[in-house]
């Protein structure tokens, strides 16, 4: 019994990480339609963010985590100014972001290397080693402290989206975009806004991700079906249900890699990824199959 | 002459078809292919002058992604559904070929149709699963593809796992041992080259380029758009396994790392775009100058990053002002030289 709970709880754990690193994925999607494969490589400089900030000044990677935010969220305006303004009216839209995003990926994937080499990296503060102990249980801090962070960014983002007027102007652009803008919503400030948030939450992944796996510039093309796998199972472009597939998806790996041993554990992610895309290509929370 | 009887006017309009055929083929110039060809396939008398295997490997590999390139470009050019996880058929096509060539010592030079054969037979039947998906899903399926792979095959054993398994070399004198390896993947390369050729200009190409265009008005004219598909996702992975065939051979051992990384599925696309995509000279124009870059790149610099980094910033330069690739946007302009139009 205290097994079962002990992989829940280390399932959980991650899937709160995992949660944030894909909800800025399907809020990009949700309001621009873009698929973007550059997102776990951009994760993984805000990991290199927090990294230096630890490894230099002794900065907290939780302390650093606004900062990679914000350093994350200014590139994701230049790449929405330098790249996908212009690509609004092109013709086969998704299927170009989708390639484009990707040679994004690579070079972002690139550029770390060439700066920082391709070694395997970990910020360490004292409580990432460290557990909390409850009888037999245990629960390891730094990935508490990750899950509860990302949860409590989750929830001020989803507050921002429901009661802000700004929210309602990307929930609106989300729902029709056409409709938005005949209502008087500038639609291109808001997909600017809402791209350079969900890159700001990867800046913010980042930080997290940082202290809970250890990362290398290569590493993110594991990530994106990971990611992906996420933000299919929850419909695309819904922020809870990422969240739902976050934790769901993450508990099954935890008892798969229980069972089966750690390597098969990230194809459940990969497997799901499949059988969803397949049979309910909406996912949980989409509402139409917008991607078949 | 009655009124309904209308087969003066098919003849008329067949004679006229056949004419504009005519007229097409007489600009096409023939003899350029046909003269590369000859050239490459006595290119290796140099050997008798002086050791230029390097000029060898070169051509061998830009042969090599030719045929991949090519072959990517039956699914991802003419039908529109871009694959980023063709490489694994270039895994197949290697494990498969490689494996028989290290237990029973059969040339894979000998298997690699057979191994052509085995990804068809693999590329319909996981179209049949992957190609109910369209556009950006389609991709990412693609992608969790090679993940996929990936996994299976560094946890495999009996194919030697992450480390892969080592063949034996052929014993020829080191000035001609290449020598089998460039024939066959030069002879691959013209062939595949011509079979796009003939799929283009036939009743099929014209079905999976209608579909490239809009699926659903495909479908209501007629054309069963799923076999079609799938069609398409077993030839160009034929292609593509091929190639892997005799690349492991070529390499002297098989391992998940040579066929599973991404790059390699990132080179078949980047090539086609580059080249122009759903053309016929577009891959071969791009695969010489992307390899012609790589290595000028790993030449000068040294550096795979760099060389990813590279690499990105092309294809996203190519995506956003060429969409259309090299061919593709002289055509459009009707500047492209006669020697280049192949289609």
């Amino acid at each position: 019994m205290a097994d079962i709970i002990q992989t829940m709880i280390l399932g959980m754990a991650l899937g709160g990480v995992f949660a944030l690193m894909g909800s800025g994925l399907s809020l990009i999607f949700g309001v621009m339609r873009i698929v973007n494969l550059a997102h776990p490589a951009l994760i993984i400089a805000g990991a290199y963010t927090a990294y230096w900030g630890f490894r230099l000044a002794g900065v907290d990677p939780l302390i650093m985590l606004p900062v990679a935010a914000f350093i994350l969220a200014v590139v994701g305006i230049v790449i929405y100014k330098l790249v996908f303004e212009r690509e609004a009216s092109s013709a086969k839209y998704t299927q170009m972001t989708v390639l484009l995003t990707f040679a994004l990926a690579m070079i972002v994937e690139g550029a770390l290397g060439t700066a920082f080499t391709n070694t395997q990296r970990v910020t360490s503060p004292g409580y990432a080693t460290d557990a909390f102990f409850i009888g037999e249980v245990f629960i390891p801090k730094g990935q508490l402290y990750a899950g509860l962070v990302s949860l409590a960014i989750i929830g001020g983002l989803s507050l921002f989206l429901k009661y802000s007027n700004f929210g309602y102007a990307i929930r609106a652009t989300t729902q029709n975009r056409d409709a938005a803008e005949l209502l008087g919503v500038n639609v291109n400030l808001v997909a600017m806004v809402s791209f350079a948030i969900g890159i700001g939450l990867a800046g913010a992944a980042g930080a997290l991700v940082s202290f809970v796996f250890s990362f290398f510039p290569a590493k993110h093309w594991e990530w994106i079906a990971i990611l992906m796998s996420l933000v299919v199972l929850g419909g695309m472009g819904s922020i809870l249900g990422t969240v739902v597939a976050a934790f769901l998806l993450s508990i099954v790996a935890a008892f798969v890699g229980d069972f089966f041993g750690a390597t098969w554990s990230t194809m459940t992610f990969f497997l799901a990824l499949f059988l969803v895309l397949l049979i309910r290509p909406q996912g949980l929370f989409g509402e139409k199959p917008e991607l078949a | 002459m009655a009124i309904n009887d209308t087969s003066s006017v098919l003849e008329a309009r067949e004679a006229y078809n056949a004419k504009l055929a005519g007229a097409h083929d007489k600009t096409r110039i023939v003899w350029f292919p046909v003269t590369l060809l000859a050239v490459l396939l006595i290119l290796p008398a140099l050997q008798f002058a002086g050791n230029y295997n390097y000029v060898l490997h070169l051509v061998l590999f830009t042969a090599c992604y030719v045929i991949m390139a090519s072959g990517w470009n039956v699914l991802g050019g003419f039908t529109g559904y871009i694959s980023l996880g063709h490489n694994v058929f270039f895994a197949i096509g290697g494990y498969f070929a490689g494996m028989i060539f290290a237990r029973y010592g059969i040339s894979t030079i000998i298997l690699a149709p057979l191994a052509g054969l085995l990804c068809a037979v693999a590329g319909f039947l996981l179209g049949q699963i992957m190609l109910k998906t369209r556009g950006p899903s389609f991709i990412i399926s693609s992608l969790a593809l090679v993940m996929i792979a990936r996994i299976l095959l560094d946890h495999w054993q009996f194919v030697g796992g992450a480390n892969g398994v080592a063949l034996p070399a052929n014993d020829l004198p080191v000035q001609w041992a290449k020598l089998p390896y460039y024939y066959a993947f030069v002879l691959l390369a013209a062939f595949t080259v011509w079979a796009c050729y003939k799929i283009k200009h036939s009743k099929f190409g014209l079905g999976l380029r209608a579909i490239s265009k809009d699926e659903i008005k495909a479908e209501s004219a007629g054309i069963n758009t799923r076999l079609y598909k799938q069609l398409a996702f077993a030839i160009s992975a034929a292609f593509v396994g091929m190639a892997g065939a005799i690349w492991g051979e070529y390499l002297t051992y098989i391992r998940p790392n040579i066929f599973t990384i991404i790059l390699v599925s990132v080179y078949m696309v980047l090539m086609c775009i580059l080249g122009g995509k759903g053309t016929i000279a577009g891959p071969v124009i791009g695969a010489i100058l992307i390899l012609a870059f790589n290595e000028f790149f790993v030449a000068t610099l040294g550096a795979s990053e760099i060389n990813i980094l590279a690499t990105g910033l092309i294809m996203a330069l190519v995506l956003m002002f060429f969409p259309l690739g090299i061919v593709g946007t002289l055509a459009k302009a009707g500047k492209l030289p006669r020697i280049l139009n192949w289609d």
